[in-house]
């Protein structure tokens, strides 16, 4: 803790902080300028002395301050297990504060690629599972057969047509019932 | 047809059968029976107020109204600096190494600025309520700091990655969760052990107050025993019934702080 502050300090005791600050990206923010996410009950004089303490930033004289309300959201909310979808909530409003610094500072550069993250393959997955459900939906029969489908229908057609394999009843379940008494 | 709320309340007051009513109407409805109206309806200021003979009178920056024919400015259109657009073109902006805001990120340095899956796994358990019962106030209270400024990290990081990749589309929700739980874990359990230091503090406080033994109003500062053995011994004896039995902390000295530094502090 640093004894000599450059401002008059508050004579607010916290032992142990139990809330969450967060430093927010802001493409629009020039150098010497932070945005961070703060509790609601936070002032101003709350964040610069936090800062002070915690992380040895010194803020500017000026910090600006707005409480940011939340869109309503279906269901009841988040902590349940099953999603009421007839019912509506709004999460709580959350305040952002963006401060003036003493010594400007850039954000670390982006990563170049996302593999660690798996990324594409996180891309892929969500695809075919949105494909599948779709394949499982209500509006499955209005579907249009996909190209893959058709052109392995079209090849098996065309092996038949050329006496290649012989045509046989399925072992699925409409197979079943033809080929139950021969056993 | 022509009705005004004047010709109204003089139709009105004219019936009533109250005859002071009728010669002098109440005060607040003196207004409607003004016949000529004072004032002008419109409140534009009269075109005689903008002669005040200022050139730049109208021109507005806001409104591009540009500057006026006789109006000379010190600084000539080519002289005027022109910003880069181009972010990369730009010059870089030195950052302090030591700077505080990189706690918020990954090494605490200019390095990555979102953590992999495999960096956010990377830790071992909480601490356990056994291990911290053996901490004193100021290792416990550091240690809650250091867990307050990791959620702080793990939660600026999430909201980076999320913001980058879009909710879902990147792996490291389950880690970062997981990372979070344990932090959340530590501090749980130091809640726990100083709610139990609170505890014995007060259960000794209310058995040093029924012994007669000790006096908690001394001030060792000035040399003033708090603890007088055998003071209170015939009280004792008569209140001990069962004299057979032996405590196990009869025989030990007695202790010369009533209470432990690490409590006090507490």
């Amino acid at each position: 803790m640093a004894t000599q502050a450059p401002f008059r300090l508050g004579r607010k005791e916290l032992h142990l902080p139990n809330f969450l600050v967060i430093l927010k990206y802001s493409s629009w923010l020039p150098a010497n300028y932070a945005s961070f996410i703060v509790p609601i009950w936070f002032s101003k004089l709350d964040l610069r002395d936090y800062l002070y303490h915690a992380y040895n930033v010194r803020v500017g004289p000026s910090i600006r301050s707005y409480v940011k309300q939340s869109r309503i959201q279906q269901g009841k909310g988040t902590r349940i297990i099953r999603p009421q979808y007839k019912r509506w909530h709004r999460p709580r409003a959350t305040k952002h504060m963006t401060v003036e610094l003493e010594r400007p500072f850039v954000w670390p550069a982006e990563p170049a690629d996302y593999t660690d993250w798996n990324k594409e393959e996180v891309k892929m997955a969500s695809e075919q599972q949105e494909e599948f459900n779709e394949s499982q939906g209500r509006a499955k029969d209005a579907l249009a057969v996909s190209n893959e489908h058709r052109s392995k229908m079209r090849e098996q057609a065309k092996a038949l047509l050329e006496g290649k394999v012989q045509w046989r009843p399925s072992a699925s379940k409409g197979g079943m019932g033809l080929r139950m008494y021969e056993r | 047809m022509h009705c005004t709320s004047a010709s109204l309340l003089r139709s009105a007051l004219h019936i009533t059968p109250c005859r002071t009513a009728a010669v002098v109407p109440p005060s607040f409805l003196l207004p409607a029976f003004a016949l000529t109206q004072t004032s002008p309806f419109s409140s534009t200021a009269p075109a005689s107020a903008r002669k005040d003979h200022n050139r730049n009178r109208g021109v507005s920056a806001l409104h591009r109204t540009g500057i006026g024919k006789k109006q000379h400015l010190s600084v000539k259109l080519e002289d005027l600096p022109k910003p880069v657009l181009d972010p990369k073109r730009r010059s870089d902006i030195e950052v302090d190494p030591d700077h505080g805001l990189y706690a918020f990120f990954p090494d605490g340095n200019e390095g990555d600025r979102i953590m992999t899956p495999e960096e956010y796994a990377a830790h071992g358990r909480g601490w356990r309520i056994q291990e911290l019962r053996a901490k004193d106030w100021e290792d416990l209270w550091r240690l809650w700091w250091v867990c307050s400024k990791e959620r702080n990290k793990i939660a600026t990081l999430e909201m980076e990655r999320k913001r980058l990749a879009g909710n879902g589309q990147m792996y490291g929700d389950v880690e970062a969760g997981t990372r979070d739980k344990q932090v959340r874990v530590t501090m749980r359990n130091i809640k726990v052990v100083l709610t139990e230091r609170w505890y014995a503090w007060e259960n000794a406080r209310q058995a040093a107050m029924e012994d007669p033994e000790v006096d908690l109003s001394a001030d060792p500062g000035k040399g003033e025993q708090a603890y007088l053995p055998g003071k209170g011994e015939g009280l004792l004896d008569n209140s001990s019934a069962n004299e057979g039995i032996t405590e196990p902390g009869q025989g030990l000295p007695p202790p010369v702080n009533a209470l432990p530094m690490s409590e006090a502090r507490a």
